[in-house]
């Protein structure tokens, strides 16, 4: 009864096969994740708020509250 | 402004900054392809029993890994370009005011039409009122028309300084004897900080800069007003 012939050669290369592919793969998944959840909200979030802006309503608010130097609230 | 425990930009308040907060993201987005990829590699590298994987060679891997980052560079240099052209076009500005640096303190002047300057000190931590911000608040505020074409023109008087406002995607290097241009439009009102950029002594940190964006007719009321005031 004589023993199987041990692996000789291409070990790495087969690592290589089966590691590779998942390596592109998880990075591919990091890419369009971050995409996804961050890229395309953040481009949604300044599309929505331009969207319903009304610049002079907030300016009238943030004048009431008295942030300008320039321009002072109305009761004053 | 920035706050405390921040880690992203400030909120864009003009549409460059926009432009730029997006390609960020999209640069950070292959910054997190490739990390994950080498980090994976790394943990495979070192994990492994087999002790033969040094001098190797394979054709076809030196093409993918030489072909694949060459393609990423051109995914990220494309919009890069587009928008260094975009912050390059011709604006036509409504506005032209110079933001000269001295140290410490900016002056700006408004001299399309009227002889109108003004320092801008910072207001010292003991002299500011409840909800003022400490080191960033301003005695005289750079106001603005809002939704304008604005142009700075950037120079100094002494050292070297530099004039930033992150939330309006601007910063422009002040060089004495040199004249230094750069365009916003602020895409809203509001009041927007920044901070000299360039080391020039002793009191850096103490120089910010201030804009107040405000619609039209407050903004001819308040340059009147200064007018009346100098």
């Amino acid at each position: 009864m004589s023993l199987q012939k041990p692996l000789m050669r291409g070990m790495l290369g087969k690592r290589l096969r089966f590691h590779l592919p998942i390596a592109f793969s998880l990075s591919l998944l990091a890419a369009i994740a971050f995409k996804y959840a961050v890229t395309e909200p953040r481009k949604q979030a300044y599309a929505d708020f331009y969207k319903q802006y009304d610049a002079t309503k907030e300016f009238n608010a943030m004048r009431e509250a008295g942030i300008f130097e320039s321009v002072r609230p109305s009761e004053e | 402004m920035a706050h405390p425990s921040q880690l992203g930009f400030q909120d864009a308040a003009s549409p460059v900054m926009e432009e730029l907060l997006h390609f960020h993201d999209h640069a950070l987005m292959i910054v997190f392809l490739i990390s994950t990829l080498v980090l994976y590699i790394i943990v495979a590298m070192v994990s492994t029993k087999l002790t033969n994987k040094y001098i190797l060679d394979s054709q076809e891997i030196e093409v993918i890994w030489t072909i694949l980052p060459a393609f990423i560079l051109i995914l990220i240099a494309l919009p890069s370009l587009r928008i260094l052209y975009l912050m390059d076009e011709i604006n036509d500005p409504h506005l032209t005011i110079k933001a000269m640096g001295h140290q410490w303190y900016w002056s700006y002047e408004y001299t399309d039409y009227e002889d109108l300057g003004f320092d801008s000190y910072m207001l010292p931590t003991q002299d500011l009122a409840p909800g003022q911000f400490r080191l960033l608040e301003a005695d005289h505020r750079m106001v603005i028309p809002v939704e304008s074409p604005i142009r700075v023109l950037v120079s100094a008087e002494d050292v070297l300084h530099s004039w930033a406002v992150p939330s309006l995607g601007v910063k422009m290097d002040a060089v004495p004897g040199r004249l230094n241009q750069t365009a916003f439009i602020a895409s809203r009102p509001g009041v927007f900080y920044g901070q000299c950029s360039e080391i020039c002594g002793a009191n850096h940190s103490f120089m910010p800069i201030v804009v107040e964006a405000v619609p039209l007719q407050y903004f001819e009321k308040w340059s009147s007003l200064m007018l009346e005031d100098t």
